[in-house]
């Protein structure tokens, strides 16, 4: 077609240079000099040579620039500048200044370092550069530091003297004179600043790191400042008609005002401290419209009070420019609504109001074949749906539709090539999102279903990716314009394709709540179907067969629930599970595996297709179960058919719902008068018991807990006591509810609530707490003035006897706000404390992307993991973590083959032996030992190999996966579901141990020293046999101090003397002797007498305060032991014993006689990283974090903990991920400063005149371009053709 | 760099048995060589290790040395993994 235009030649940003701008090219670059210190005169008209002369760009619609003649839509706006009257420091580069200042010689301005150092230096510096390709930041360092000690300069001789630099901006020199007077300070002035940094010699720059070429140091002493053009302050007019001025606009008002009068007392000869005054109020008037933040100085204020957004502020933080602008924008083409669900809609649809949908567009070309339909759009306009908003003709010419007077007429002119504006219709893609989007499921591609009412709507079964439920929740939607997107989105994006998350290769999407209710209800073995209610369902379920044959016929047909909800299971289906329904009951039986018959109908065999035994609830397609009837689907059948199988699903639920209904009424909460008995006598049993406690407490017969005070010993028996009284009486209410009951029904089938909500309903709401512990806050000694202080009563600390049926009393109700308040409090902390995780590990991360040949690299090549997770699958593609589900392939091809005579052992091994290659060792001996018991034919053999080499082949991730960005999420998304519980109590005894998600932040920053350091310390062969071996372990580990061993220490200083009397219990129980007290105890400047349990320590020769000194350490004084550990326990696990410390110091304990040096581990990362490597240090990593994870139940495959550790790891020592790390490691300034740390990052860029390469993911962001990823990865090249040839 | 190496006592046992340090082999020049090759890169894009780690001081590697780190690998059984030697600053 002729109309076709040319597309423009794709340009493309290779990278961005940063640089300093020196004098002259500040003056080059400029439009003006501004001169007047004023903006408009009283017509509003723009002061000629002031800071709003037109030549500086045009702010005004249809005003012409002065300089480029363009109108403000296309004018870019020029730059002014400002001949300063004398030079002044540039605030951000004063650090650079005075190091520069204090390593160069004042005279010469060589550094101060002789020829011989340079040259070894300039070596070293070369061969850094060829064997890192970087310069360590610590390399430049030491040269300053170097330089810095140089008294006098090697080149020219000359004395040097100290410089201080004052805090912001200003420098002095410490002149010393005569050898012993006091050095004088003497103020250098910003023009003998730049004197000086003008001699240093290019040369010597470039040793310091810094490129000459982009940045003269004298550069960052400013002669010339540059006045920003006006679109970048531009000012608005109020509806009263008064201009407001933008801050920066006062700010430079105030240069120019103080600059005149500067150049003006100059001229006149005014005195020097005149000038000097003036001078000063310049430069603060400079530092302030640079950076208005400044420590030290008072930030510059607006007249109402408020300080001033100068250029820094601009730049930094949330709303600033990287952040706020540059790395995220306001879009057009998106809508905002609440959602409401509609389990009629098909799981990749969004239900989309009318009013909408005919806001939102899409550019549609038209054709030969659409002009018809779009001329019927054109007419019917932008209000009637279907329309167009508007026309865009070949020569890029918009029509708005709204403003045509006769539609038809315009219809009429439509031809091919022409784009038309239409309205949003049904079967559109649109990206569908919530915040706060935490993965990648955040965002999903649905197609448009244009329906009535105000609201989004979406299938229940969605709500989990987007954690949305519908008590208002409100979500965006977004249209995508090109076709490329377009389709980008319904390949990659659609709903369907992502039911499989990648943070543990499960499906996140499937039923929930309701859906589940009636699962249980219809696929109960007591729900029989009359053939209306079966024809009803069957057609919700979309089946079209022939009616099913019914399961009972006399007296009356009936057919099972089993029976119709097995028509939605596919052919040929096998599966075999336990329910959600069997965790409510403890029976041998399902741990001993004979499970087909189970009483409760809770083991679900399907074959074929065919529902046999078994409820359907939670565990079988409930979302976020792995391994579960749905997920088999998936996996099996793949998207297309799961999809299917959860729309039938939900509609046939959602229709048995109705003909069935569900209700849950206050009656179902009753329980009879007996039951209530058992359930007081059970609490007020419970309430002697603490009384007990509380007795012998006071008798001080109470035995106390190891580790504990008696205090505490005690609130835990009677926490214990108190949490066992509440469990017993739920389950006396549990007894006596049956399967008939509704809050049963929907706690067994997972769809919402617990045995124990139901329990706090009707029999006891229990403990309430704070921090773990009772409550015990208000009053001194007692909660409420209703208790007597001291009283530890059941009553008197929280807890509370009624259940929420029969109502909370008005103490209880105070007691149970409390603890909700709690509640509250901690999910506020806890999403601010993820999310600032998730943000430093996305933003570590973004950059790491899968490669060609399977290695995992940055956005510099540099390897990360040599192959992903190391196996290279990819999680999403995994079957729950697993390459290959095996059991499940083999006992397919087991099926599926002709039956035959078994091969031998020898055979299957060559066959699998083939297959090394192409799998991973775990697999490979995996798939051997299943083919040696499986005892299948050949063929079976040749065809199992086949598949599961087939199988691991397409779970391998693919090249420009941004693995990065996945595991961050994967680990970052879970965070918001974590408690934020910090303590957690091992075993039976008690020990101390941050658990959830303070654990996690502290991993990933990777603290000097966790919160609570322990070690696990495993013994040798001969010590783990019995408790008495291991306790002698224990001893030499334990810390003890003379203050644990002596039972008085009394100090005497009339004497000068202090009397020590030993222990002997506590002697013995820490196997301390008296000659290894002698032999520590060596105080200098003392004589120590021991006489059997006696210690004397006499002063020979101290003074009074040395001695008060000495008498104050002697209780820590260290005797035995290794002084970070505090505690020991010894324990018995898995048959031998061992010990567990609090308090950690690897390196010592692994040279105790008796530890098994194979085995023991600290829990401090960068101990191990010292004592063991950083090998050992990533294992650390990966395992302390997989720990906590695992500790709070969430499922995240162990590959995404890998690559955070791996890339923690990857510099040699342990990074934090975040700006002192990882972060700060990034090759990309832009990123750099995008992240956290932004003057700085640009600051250091310039200075060292870094190019940034454009390589990772938020500078593309940044600068507009495609990222490097996925398919922007991918880039058509063509051969091009000479123009002779073919 | 000697100094320190002074200060610090060489640890009585051996951290390659400990269950945490995988396997570290010190590549020779050719095999170097070949795994440069192989990845396409120059040495400084592997990851590092420091000369004062210490498995990198248990095998006697040197800056500029390449060691090869056999891991036992929960997904996959067994995975290489390479680090270049580097000094400490």
């Amino acid at each position: 077609m002729s109309v076709q235009t040319m597309e423009e030649a794709h340009k493309v940003i290779q990278g961005i240079r940063f640089t300093l701008l020196s004098p002259t090219d500040f003056r080059k670059l400029s439009a003006v000099e501004v001169q007047a210190a004023d903006t408009y005169d009283e017509d509003g008209v723009p002061i000629v040579s002031g800071l709003m002369d037109g030549r500086l760009g045009t702010l005004e619609p249809r005003q012409k620039c002065k300089t480029c003649g363009n109108t403000a839509s296309a004018c870019p706006g020029h730059f002014g500048h400002i001949e300063l009257a004398e030079p002044v420091v540039h605030v951000s580069f004063a650090k650079l200044t005075h190091r520069l200042l204090s390593i160069t010689c004042r005279n010469c301005g060589r550094i101060m370092l002789s020829d011989e150092k340079i040259e070894k230096y300039r070596i070293r510096h070369a061969d850094l550069k060829f064997r890192l390709n970087t310069i360590p930041d610590a390399f430049l360092d030491e040269i300053i530091k170097d330089a810095k000690k140089t008294q006098q300069c090697p080149h020219c001789g000359q004395k040097q003297y100290q410089i201080e630099h004052g805090k912001p901006t200003t420098f002095t020199e410490l002149v010393k004179g005569e050898a012993d007077a006091a050095p004088a300070p003497v103020r250098l002035t910003p023009s003998t600043v730049r004197e000086r940094l003008e001699r240093i010699p290019d040369d010597d720059l470039v040793l310091l790191g810094m490129d000459p070429k982009a940045a003269r140091p004298e550069w960052a002493i400013l002669q010339v400042m540059p006045v920003p053009p006006v679109s970048v302050r531009p000012s608005i007019t109020l509806e009263s008609g008064i201009r407001s001025e933008d801050d920066l606009t006062h700010k430079l008002v105030d240069i120019i005002r103080i600059n005149q009068k500067l150049r003006e007392a100059l001229e006149s000869g005014v005195p020097i401290n005149i000038i000097q005054e003036l001078h000063e109020l310049l430069q603060y008037h400079v530092t302030t419209y640079f950076d208005n933040e400044v420590s030290g100085l008072p930030p510059a204020r607006h007249r109402s009070g408020r300080a001033l957004k100068t250029l820094c502020q601009r730049l930094k933080g949330k709303e600033g420019r990287f952040r706020g602008n540059l790395s995220g924008k306001r879009v057009d083409f998106s809508a905002r609504t609440v959602v409401s669900p509609d389990p009629n809609l098909d799981i990749n649809e969004v239900g989309v109001p009318l009013d909408v949908a005919s806001r939102l567009t899409i550019p549609e070309k038209t054709t030969a074949t659409n002009v018809e339909e779009m001329k019927r759009l054109i007419e019917n306009g932008p209000d009637n749906y279907p329309g167009a908003l508007y026309i865009v003709r070949p020569d890029g010419r918009r029509v708005r539709l709204e403003f045509v007077t006769d539609r038809k007429v315009v219809a009429d002119a439509i031809q091919p090539g022409f784009v038309i504006e239409r309205h949003l219709r049904d079967g559109d893609i649109v990206l569908f999102n919530r915040q706060p989007s935490l993965h990648r499921m955040s965002i999903m591609a649905h197609r448009v279903k244009v329906l009535p009412y105000k609201t989004f709507r979406l299938n229940p079964t969605v709500c989990p990716p987007y954690n949305a439920d519908f008590d208002g929740d409100e979500m965006n939607l977004h249209v995508p314009q090109g076709e490329e997107a377009r389709t980008e989105a319904r390949l990659l994006m659609q709903v369907q394709d992502q039911i499989l998350s990648p943070r543990y290769g499960g499906p996140i999407i499937g039923a929930i709540r309701d859906s589940l209710t009636t699962a249980f209800l219809l696929t109960q073995k007591t729900t029989l179907l009359n053939r209306d209610q079966v024809s009803k369902l069957l057609a919700a379920a979309g089946y079209d067969g022939p009616m099913l044959e019914p399961a009972v016929t006399r007296p009356e047909e009936r057919w099972t629930g089993k029976q119709v909800f097995s028509v939605v299971i596919p052919l040929g289906f096998n599966f075999i599970s336990k329910s959600n329904l069997s965790t409510y009951y403890k029976c041998q039986d399902c741990d001993r595996g004979v499970m087909h018959e189970c009483p409760y109908d809770a083991f679900i065999v399907i074959k074929d297709g065919i529902l046999e035994r078994g409820v359907i609830d939670k565990a079988s397609i409930g979302a976020e179960k792995s391994e579960s009837l749905f997920h088999r689907i998936v996996k099996d059948y793949g998207a297309e058919e799961a999809r299917r199988f959860l729309n039938s699903v939900t509609r046939l639920l959602d229709r048995f719902m109705i003909l069935r209904g569900f209700t849950y009424a206050f009656d179902e909460l009753n329980i009879p008068d007996a039951t209530r008995d058992k359930i007081k006598k059970a609490i007020e049993k419970a309430e002697e018991k603490v009384n007990e406690y509380i007795e012998s407490y006071r008798k001080a017969t109470l035995e106390r807990l190891p580790g504990q005070t008696l205090e505490e010993s005690l609130e835990l028996y009677i926490m214990n006591e108190l949490s066992r009284a509440r469990d017993v009486a739920g389950e006396y209410a549990d007894q006596f509810f049956n399967m008939e009951n509704s809050g049963v029904i929907m706690s067994r089938a997972g769809a919402r609530g617990s045995t124990l909500n139901i329990a706090q309903m009707t029999a006891s709401v229990g403990q309430q707490s704070i921090r773990g512990k009772r409550i015990l806050r208000g009053y001194r000694g007692r909660a409420l003035s209703f208790f007597k202080p001291g009283d530890a009563g059941a009553a008197a600390r929280g807890f509370v006897y009624n259940c929420y049926r029969d109502g909370l009393d008005p103490i209880e109700f105070f007691f149970h706000a409390m603890g909700g308040r709690e509640g509250l409090v901690d999910t506020a902390v806890r999403t601010q404390q993820s999310g600032y995780m998730q943000r430093r590990l996305i933003n570590a991360l973004e950059h790491l992307r899968v490669e060609y040949d399977g290695t995992v690299r940055d956005s510099r090549g540099n390897i990360i993991q040599v192959r992903y997770g190391e196996d290279g699958v990819d999680t999403a593609k995994s079957d729950h973590g697993k390459a290959v589900n095996i059991d499940r392939l083999v006992e397919r091809v087991r099926l599926t083959m002709k039956k035959g005579v078994a091969s031998s052992k020898d055979y299957v091994e060559d066959e699998v032996e083939k297959a090394r290659e192409a799998l991973s060792p775990l697999i490979l001996n995996k798939l051997r030992s299943t083919l040696v018991n499986a005892k299948l034919p050949r063929g079976a053999v040749d065809e199992a190999v086949a598949e599961v080499i087939e199988n691991y082949k397409r779970a391998l991730v693919e090249p420009g996966e941004a693995a990065g960005i996945v595991s961050a999420q994967s680990i970052g998304e879970p965070g918001t579901q974590m408690t934020l519980r910090t303590f957690h109590f091992a075993g039976v005894r008690e020990q101390n141990v941050t658990l959830g998600l303070p654990r996690l932040i502290e991993i990933v920053d990777a603290r000097k020293i966790p919160s609570t350091p322990n070690m696990t310390v495993f013994l040798d062969a001969k010590h783990r046999t019995s408790r008495e071996k291991a306790q002698e372990v224990a001893t030499q580990l334990t810390h003890s101090t003379l203050g644990d061993i002596a039972s008085s220490i009394e100090s005497d200083i009339t004497r000068m003397r202090i009397d020590v009397k030993l222990n002997p219990q506590a002697m013995r129980d820490r196997e301390v002797s008296v000659q290894e007290v002698r032999d520590q105890v060596k105080p200098t400047g003392c004589e120590v007498k021991v006489e059997g349990y006696r210690m004397e320590i006499k002063s020979k020769d101290l003074e009074i305060p040395q001695f008060r000194r000495l008498a104050n350490k002697l209780p820590s004084h260290h005797i035995k032991g290794i002084p970070a550990v505090k505690r020991v326990l010894v324990l018995e696990e898995k048959g031998e014993w061992m010990i567990r410390t609090e308090g950690s110091s690897l390196a010592l304990a692994l040279e105790v006689p008796g530890v098994d040096t194979t085995r023991t581990t600290s829990n401090n990362i960068n101990e191990t990283a010292v004592v063991l490597g950083i090998e050992a240090a990533r294992n650390i990593i990966v395992r302390e974090a997989l720990g906590v994870l695992e500790e709070q139940g969430l499922d995240v495959d162990i590959r995404h903990v890998m690559l955070v550790a791996d890339m923690m790891t990857s510099s040699g020592e342990v990074l934090q991920v975040g700006r002192h790390g990882v972060s700060g490691e990034k090759a990309s300034t832009l990123a750099k400063a995008a992240f956290e740390i932004t003057i700085p990052t640009i600051v250091d860029a310039a200075v060292k005149g870094i190019t940034d390469q454009l390589r990772g993911v938020a500078e593309n962001v940044i600068v507009g371009q495609q990222i490097p990823m996925g398919t922007g990865l991918i880039e058509v090249s063509m051969s091009m053709q000479r123009k002779g040839g073919k | 760099m000697v100094k320190k190496q002074d200060k610090e006592k060489e640890p009585s046992y051996d951290v390659f048995q400990h269950d945490l340090v995988p396997k570290h082999i010190l590549l020779k020049p050719d095999e170097a060589k070949a795994a440069l090759e192989h990845y396409h890169i120059r040495p400084f894009q592997l990851p590092y290790v420091k000369v004062s780690d210490p498995a990198a001081r248990a095998i006697g590697a040197k800056p500029g040395d390449i060691i090869k780190v056999i891991r036992k690998s929960v997904t996959a059984g067994e995975s290489d993994f390479f680090r270049y030697v580097v000094e400490e600053f």
